[in-house]
Parts: structure tokens; sequence; C-alpha cells
């Protein structure tokens, strides 16, 4: 739990001071990972093991179909602004 | 066995986890992160869902990263420079974790303790995937991320 919760935060952390669109579709999936992690500790611990292992799959098919459409939005930004820094691309709206 | 390997396996999620966070290289970043969706697998595998452990290596150390791979070439990010020395040493590094993963089919059992089992005829790799021993699957995942490593410097641009 203790690293799963340690992963959630490096990830949200890592979002939050991205400097690159890839990396914070990498953080993300960072995030992910720690509650799919959390998601399966609560399962062993109580005596819902079918339940978290659900959850857990639910989660990941969530968490791909998620990803892919972050790095399609990546790739039409690039394509449109030439660059994958949020604040050059904010610059470059107005 | 499952006590042993969690204290490791958390340290190595957060390590490549954090090195894949905050690497300079995004070709590093892809890489760690590849090596943190198998170790993740691998927890849940030794935890006893199988399935899910597969699923997360499939979806995750699969197709999120080849769709990540395909996302870094397109937006020329890759930044695959990696000298000679490097080339040679990764390449060092494969075999070495291939003479690992060899000998572990051969003697059926991983060196430096761990769960023992039957043991196997190298040749039946089927067998060896179904009958489903941790540690096997542990060094089948390092000697997978090790040629993706080889890979990606067979690719580099220079250094040649």
């Amino acid at each position: 739990m203790a690293t799963a919760m340690a992963m959630v935060l490096l990830g949200m952390g890592a979002i939050s001071t991205s400097k690159n669109l890839l990396k914070t579709v990498m953080s993300f999936q960072v995030v992910v990972f720690g509650a799919n992690l959390a998601l399966f500790a609560s399962g062993l611990s109580g005596q819902s093991g079918l339940v978290s292992g659900s959850l857990v799959f639910f989660s990941i098919a969530v968490g791909a179909s998620v990803e892919s459409v972050g790095l399609a939005i990546v790739v039409t930004v690039f394509r449109k602004y030439g660059t994958l820094n949020p604040s050059e691309i904010r610059k470059l709206r107005r | 066995m499952q006590a042993d390997v969690a204290p490791l396996a958390s340290a190595a999620l957060l390590g490549t986890a954090v090195a894949a966070l905050y690497s300079r290289r995004v070709s590093v970043s892809l890489i760690m992160l590849f090596y943190s969706s198998l170790v993740l697998g691998l927890i849940f595998t030794v935890y006893g869902s199988i399935l899910i452990g597969l699923l997360e290596i499939v979806t995750f150390a699969g197709a999120v990263s080849v769709m990540l791979l395909t996302a870094v070439l397109m937006t020329g990010e890759s930044d695959l420079k990696m000298g000679v020395g490097a080339a040679r040493a990764s390449l060092v590094g494969a075999a070495v974790v291939a003479a690992i993963a060899a000998s572990s089919l051969v003697f059926g059992q991983v060196p430096g303790g761990g769960a023992t089992a039957e043991g196997l005829s190298p040749t039946s790799v089927i067998q060896f995937i179904w009958l489903y021993r941790p540690w096997d699957l542990l060094i089948l995942l390092m000697v997978f991320a090790s040629s993706m490593v080889v890979v990606v410097n067979l690719f580099s641009r220079e250094g040649e």
C-alpha cells in the first residue's frame, strides 16, 4: 500500500511539473500503476480478492485506453505547434 | 517467498518509476517505464494473480510501450545516441542474462536461492511457461527487457 501511495504521489507530482507532454503521459502511467497496486493490495488483506481482481482488470483496460487517447492528442499537438512544451504551446496559442 | 520478494519488488518498482519520471532522456524514461511495468506484473504474479500479472505485462509492457515508442519517434524526441561502449555493454548484459536463464532452465533452480522447481527439459519452452514458476518468469522478463535495450542500441544512429 505504501509503495502504491508513493507511486501515485510521484506520478501526480511529475504531471504537475513536467515540461514535456510525453513525460506527462508517462507520469499518468505511473499513477495508473500505483492505483492498480493499491487495488490489488486491498484485495490481499480482505476477503474481496475477486472484486479487487476485477477492478484491477478494468483499471488496466481503462488506463491503456486513456493513454492511447492521450498519445494521439500529443502527436496531434506536436504536428500543429511543433513543440511538446506546454509553456511554449500556451505562448503560440496567443 | 512472498515476504522475501516484497521489499525487493517494491524497491525495484519505485526505483524504475523514479528513473522513468525524472530522467532527462525520453528514451531512457521509456525503457525504465517498460521495466516498471514488468516488475508490477511480476508482483501480481508472485502474489497469486497470474492472469492479472500477464494482462499487466501484455498491456503496458507490450501495447502501451510500443505506442509510447511510436509517439516518441513521431515527435522526434528520440535520442537513441548511445556510444559503441554502451552498445557492447548492453550486448554483454543480454548475454549474461540469457546464460542465467539457460542455467535456470537446465538445472531447475534460481542461483542464490528462491523457489526450487522440478527439472525441465531445456527444449520444452511451452511446458516451462505453463508450469508457472515465479522466479523463472522473472528471469524470462529480464531477458525480454535486456533484448529491448539491445534492439534500441542496434537502431541507434550514432556511435557506429
